[in-house]
């Protein structure tokens, strides 16, 4: 309920939350060990649901190389900043309430005080964990935190200290302390300093490094052997054309796109598709792809259709050829369309057989339909594959 | 495609917003000759200035530019928003990621084509968008579809503009397979007009929509 650890607990115990919160409370009577080892899980184990985590975090290989545009705009975090002034307020109360009756002669008060000067300080941990792509976690606010922090424990200290001593003698004594810390903070601070500017420049290289290995080995691996092919080909221009569009596609995909993993999407196989079709036949084709799904044997079967209709439209229609693929909740469907002058389908001459056959019969077999309509601008296949709906929708 | 008449036969004038020379050289030269190129910027605070001196009425902008906060043309077209309605802006890309799209359009610009564009279609393009009008690649009216969810939707107690009419999702549709303006004209009888007036309402609902799922969505992309 504070920290999230009891929840963050259950997740990884696989338990329902309620009876990690139960069992903790139930540890408490036994010399605090509820509340001790609430606070050091609290401290030592990372938050967030860590499966999330992990398929949040995408490896570094795997996502886009261009910068994303940085968006504006952060929230305060409001609630924070309220405790923060409410406990400040309370400790301020309590001096005034000091200075005239001798009501919390106890020692709970203060202590109390202590404790929540403490947790504020502490839970910029918690708060670096929860930001991440922040480093250092030093924003204004965990400033604000561990400054508050800090006034709040030295309050609560010079209380409990101070119990008995008169108002004078215990301000005298908080300037010395004061005094002393910023001594010390003083003849510390430019080793600190010097420590922070280490440890960032190293982590900074260690970055560098690894992502001019990464980048070195893609040049190497397309960049340079597509170069090679070019000038060893220069004299065919076609070839060259088509060496350089299927570099295009490959460098654009790694520089915008995040990789995904193979086997997972129907529009990465369709990609796959039109990529084949564009190489094989030197003509560009334009693709829009609309929602997702995990492939299986039946895209994989409209996905075949669909490379003949492609090869058809590249063949025999004008560019620019297009490819429309919609992931629907139950059904997916896809329209290929080119400028052609197009064809009736009655007078499709034997040796094209393979738009009646391959598409139009595949379809059926799938328990789909095609259709083909041609018009002056141009022709457009359209296929549907009734599907059923996926749990996961993305 | 269809574009907008401009009376008088007057050239368009435009600003070429890219940090390549290469592509700007390009653009200039692929332009025909009613599109006239009256400045150019390499940078998002060169661009800015650039802008508010000549106030042209098209601004061809490049989604990733480098200098000031690292907004890319994102943040050109926020910092000229004082602008608005004077200056247009049509965003240009290498990058079909849709986060940078998505970013562009609902920072203002009035439509996005990929640098691979051919010279007349950017001209017809540039006209387009100092005619008012939106400016959809297929490849962007997919964005949107998926964005607002491409099947019908049953959420009917939404605000207007988190839902597209089904007017609009059959036109967003037919863009997204490739049919020009007019052709989704013809095919669904109506005026060329009133596709742009659907485009426009697609385009304003995208810009001023709060639906949090789009901005989620497009985060989401990168999942993909």
């Amino acid at each position: 309920m504070l920290g999230g650890v009891a929840a963050g607990l259950a997740a990884h115990l696989g338990l329902p939350v309620a009876a990690v919160r139960l069992a903790l409370v139930l540890l408490v009577p036994l010399g605090g060990a509820g509340v001790l080892l609430y606070v050091f899980w609290w401290v030592t184990v990372p938050s967030g649901d860590p499966r999330a985590a992990a398929e949040e975090a995408r490896p570094a290989a795997s996502s886009r190389l261009a910068p994303r545009l940085r968006q504006p705009g952060r929230r305060l975090p409001l609630t924070e900043i309220a405790l923060g002034v409410l406990l400040l307020a309370a400790a301020g109360g309590l001096i005034a309430v000091r200075n005239g009756a001798d009501l919390v002669g106890s020692w709970v008060l203060p202590a109390l005080i202590v404790l929540g000067g403490l947790t504020l300080a502490w839970s910029q941990l918690d708060a670096v964990d929860r930001e991440p792509g922040r480093p250092g976690g030093r924003t204004p606010v965990s400033v604000l935190r561990l400054l508050g922090g800090t006034a709040l424990a030295g309050t609560g200290v010079f209380l409990l200290i101070g119990r008995d001593a008169p108002m004078e003698d215990l301000v005298r004594s908080a300037l010395a302390a004061l005094a002393v810390l910023v001594g010390a903070a003083l003849v510390l601070a430019p080793w600190w300093l010097r420590l922070v500017r280490e440890l960032s420049d190293e982590r900074l290289a260690r970055a560098r490094a690894s992502e001019r290995a990464d980048i070195a080995a893609h040049l190497h691996d397309s960049v340079l052997q597509t170069l090679a092919l070019i000038r060893a080909r220069a004299a065919n221009a076609d070839e060259v054309a088509k060496l350089a569009r299927a570099q295009e596609r490959e460098l654009r995909s790694w520089l915008y796109d995040d990789r995904v993993t193979p086997g997972t999407s129907v529009a990465a196989e369709l990609r796959d598709v039109v990529a084949e079709v564009e190489d094989h036949h030197g003509v560009p084709v334009e693709v829009v792809v609309v929602g997702d799904r995990t492939p299986d044997e039946r895209t994989a079967g409209l996905l075949r259709a669909t490379r003949e209709a492609l090869v058809n439209a590249v063949r025999h229609g004008r560019p620019p050829v297009s490819v429309y693929l919609e992931v629907g909740p139950g059904v997916v469907e896809v329209f290929v369309k080119d400028r052609g002058d197009g064809f009736d389908l009655d007078e499709v001459p034997d040796d094209r057989f393979g738009v009646r056959e391959s598409i139009i019969g595949r379809m059926r077999r799938l328990g789909g339909d095609a259709t083909v309509r041609a018009r002056a601008g141009g022709t457009e296949v359209a296929l549907r594959l009734p599907v059923e709906q996926e749990e996961r929708t993305t | 495609m269809s574009e907008s008449q401009r009376p008088g036969g007057e050239p368009l004038d435009v600003v070429v917003v890219d940090d390549h020379l290469m592509f700007r050289t390009g653009v200039k030269a692929s332009l025909d000759e009613r599109v006239r190129v009256v400045g150019e910027a390499d940078s998002v605070d060169t661009a800015i200035s650039v802008i508010h001196e000549l106030r042209p009425p098209v601004v061809l902008l490049d989604v990733h530019l480098p200098g000031g906060d690292g907004g890319g043309g994102a943040e050109v077209l926020r910092r000229c928003a004082d602008l608005a309605g004077e200056v247009r802006f049509l965003a240009l890309s290498v990058s079909d990621a849709a986060e940078d799209v998505v970013a562009v359009i609902r920072a203002g610009a009035r439509g996005y084509v990929t640098k691979a564009i051919s010279g007349p279609e950017l001209s017809a393009a540039a006209r387009r968008v100092a005619g008012g009008d939106a400016v959809f690649s297929p490849r962007l009216a997919g964005f949107v579809l998926d964005a607002f969810g491409a099947a019908a939707d049953v959420a009917t107690g939404d605000d207007e503009l988190d839902r597209l009419s089904a007017r609009e999702r059959e036109v967003m549709r037919l863009i997204a397979r490739g049919y020009s303006y007019r052709e989704v004209a013809g095919e669904l009888f109506i005026s060329i007009k009133t596709v742009e007036t659907h485009v426009s309402a697609v385009l304003r609902k995208l810009q001023l929509s709060s639906r949090h799922e789009l901005t989620r969505w497009a985060a989401a992309r990168r999942l993909l």
